[in-house]
């Protein structure tokens, strides 16, 4: 369990992690997500102690990180594939970590044999790839056989198979009932492997919400119609406005309407008598209501109305 | 590729060990799972005892060509000399790396995740570092007056055992307490650039200031004085300042430990007070 009580942290005036409360439930994948620059991975760090908060506070299994006797063995990260030193080989970097919360040295072959880095444990982790180091990473979260485990970013630089095996980690440390936290600026992967959404933006927290929940809420049917004219626009648009729907209007006579179902929309046009050139309804993916949840708060956007992650 | 589960993890199950023990055990692993470390102890070996071996040859030259006895120095005196000119910036290099170091590679997250407790993160490096200094640099000593006895042929000033005894645990003693202030400068500074000038600064650059300016009181007081102090004994005279050792041997083990203490102070404070970086 990880809980964040008023959260902040702030850079001078510049508030980085503004007022974040939530918990991290045990026995379920918990996903973090936020557009670039959005405080997940200062949080990460206030969790583990490396950070101190201007303000509120951060708890694992109900202490500070800095009162535990073994962190190691109580909580397991993965922060950026950069804390390791270049000239060190993989293996010593465990042995030094296993050294130093009391973990038993067998521990550091067994871990490595899980990520797949035995062959390569007497080579120094300067020379890995980004997808060896992240693997490297995932052995150390893992060496001290940790209840609560935090991963910043962890998909990033891994192959295919290398995303189909941290999918199946995540969910199986879940499954043995441990508290997993996973950030990710990606929507598409954390539909793969979360439970649970904990959406951040700017720092603040968007939604803590069910992955199910989410996408009920968040991302509901959306129905594009196009019309021949601006006239008929606004006309069908008032009516379906009467009827109760949202509705969106995307230059020319193009619309969008959110909460109503196609038919509905169909059969208004109809009873109006006003021809319609397109009618379709799409399902508006979990990728697509994260993007608009966060669009207001992005931290750096490029300019085109529709940016691409 | 190796696929996996986590079940195939067996659990970590002796419920001891951490702490202080611990922590001095990590960095003792991370301090010689590094080729630096073993590149600047190389080099402290070969400055000390290279410079120690031609010095000494070169006194036996001079005194063959009938050079005034009284003034050409004994073996501990190019001893010293090779560690006040040349084999402590090998040990301010390999004190310096071990903690700003890990600051450039982002080791320091690691390190403090590992460790939370910050004081004790430092406490582990001084415990892990320090008496491999000491035991080095009075070992190195010992050998390079060892080689200088038959080099230098009976010319220069004779030494006792217990002198060369003396002179190589003095020598132990500064590159222990060099280290530890060059580690508390690395922690104050998180640059190893940034810590090697103010070190650099603090032992050669304030003496000559000090001199240029007219306080010669005050150069005997500083780290790399008393470090040379230390090395040569009460009874000799300083070839920096020009003057006698003003104080006892244990008179400059303390002003080096107030030195490096006082290094350390800030060192933790910022430690503690900054975060991770």
């Amino acid at each position: 369990m990880i809980t964040l009580r008023a959260l902040t942290k702030r850079y001078g005036e510049k508030t980085v992690v503004d007022d974040l409360t939530f918990d991290v439930e045990p026995g379920r994948v918990t996903g973090f997500l936020g557009p670039n620059g959005a405080g997940k991975s200062t949080t990460m760090r206030m969790v583990l102690g490396l950070d101190r908060p201007s303000g509120g506070e951060a708890l694992v299994g109900g202490r500070h990180y800095a009162e535990l006797r073994h962190p190691v063995r109580e909580v397991g990260a993965m922060l950026d594939a950069g804390s390791v030193h270049p000239a060190r080989s993989a293996g010593r970097h465990l042995l030094a970590m296993a050294r130093s919360n009391g973990v038993p040295e067998r521990r550091v072959e067994e871990v490595l044999g899980a990520v797949g880095l035995t062959d390569v444990a007497g080579k120094r982790a300067g020379t890995f790839s980004l997808g060896m180091s992240q693997r490297l990473g995932v052995a150390g979260a893992l060496l001290g056989d940790p209840g609560i485990l935090l991963f910043d970013e962890p998909v990033n630089g891994l192959d295919p198979d290398g995303l189909r095996w941290i999918r199946q980690l995540m969910r199986s440390l879940a499954e043995q009932g441990r508290t997993v936290l996973v950030s990710s600026h990606l929507m598409s992967e954390m539909q793969l492997t979360a439970d649970q959404l904990v959406v951040i933006g700017r720092g603040r927290l968007l939604a803590d919400a069910p992955v199910g929940e989410f996408l009920a809420g968040e991302s509901r049917q959306a129905v594009h119609v196009r019309l021949p004219g601006e006239a008929a626009r606004r006309a069908l648009a008032a009516r379906l406005h009467g009827a109760g729907a949202d509705t969106e209007h995307r230059g020319g006579g193009e619309l969008v309407v959110h909460g109503m179902p196609v038919e509905r929309v169909g059969d208004l046009a109809h009873e109006l008598g006003i021809r319609l050139h397109g009618l379709s309804s799409q399902a508006v993916s979990l990728e697509q209501a994260y993007l608009e949840l966060t669009a207001a708060s992005a931290e750096y956007t490029t300019p085109a109305r529709e940016t691409e992650v | 590729m190796a696929a996996m589960t986590a079940t195939e993890i067996t659990t970590a199950d002796e419920r001891t060990g951490g702490g202080l023990h611990g922590a001095i055990h990590a960095e003792w692993t991370k301090l010689w799972s590094v080729r630096s470390t073993w590149w600047t102890v190389s080099a402290a070996a070969l400055l000390l005892i290279g410079y120690t071996a031609l010095a000494a040859i070169s006194v036996r030259v001079q005194a063959d060509n009938g050079g005034p006895e009284e003034v050409l120095p004994s073996a501990p005196q190019i001893t010293t000399e090779a560690v006040f000119f040349l084999a402590q910036y090998a040990v301010l290099a390999v004190a310096t790396l071990f903690v700003a170091g890990e600051y450039a590679t982002g080791g320091i997250r690691a390190t403090l995740q590992w460790v939370p407790d910050r004081t004790r993160v430092l406490l582990a490096k001084c415990a892990a570092l320090l008496p491999a200094l000491f035991a080095l640099g009075a070992a190195l000593a010992a050998v390079s007056l060892v080689i200088a006895v038959p080099a230098i042929g009976g010319a220069g000033g004779g030494f006792t055992v217990g002198e060369g005894v003396r002179a190589s645990l003095a020598v132990g003693t500064y590159w222990a307490l060099l280290g530890a202030f060059a580690l508390g400068i690395g922690t104050a500074l998180r640059s190893v650039a940034g810590a090697l000038t103010v070190s650099f600064v603090a032992l050669v650059v304030l003496p000559m200031l000090c001199g240029a300016v007219g306080l010669p009181a005050v150069i005997d007081y500083l780290p790399g004085i008393a470090g040379l102090n230390l090395m040569l004994g009460p009874d000799a005279v300083n070839n920096i300042t020009g003057q006698p050792v003003p104080y006892p041997g244990w008179a400059a083990v303390a002003l080096l430990a107030a030195w490096s203490g006082a290094a350390l102070a800030v060192g933790n404070a910022v430690l503690r007070n900054r975060d991770a970086g």
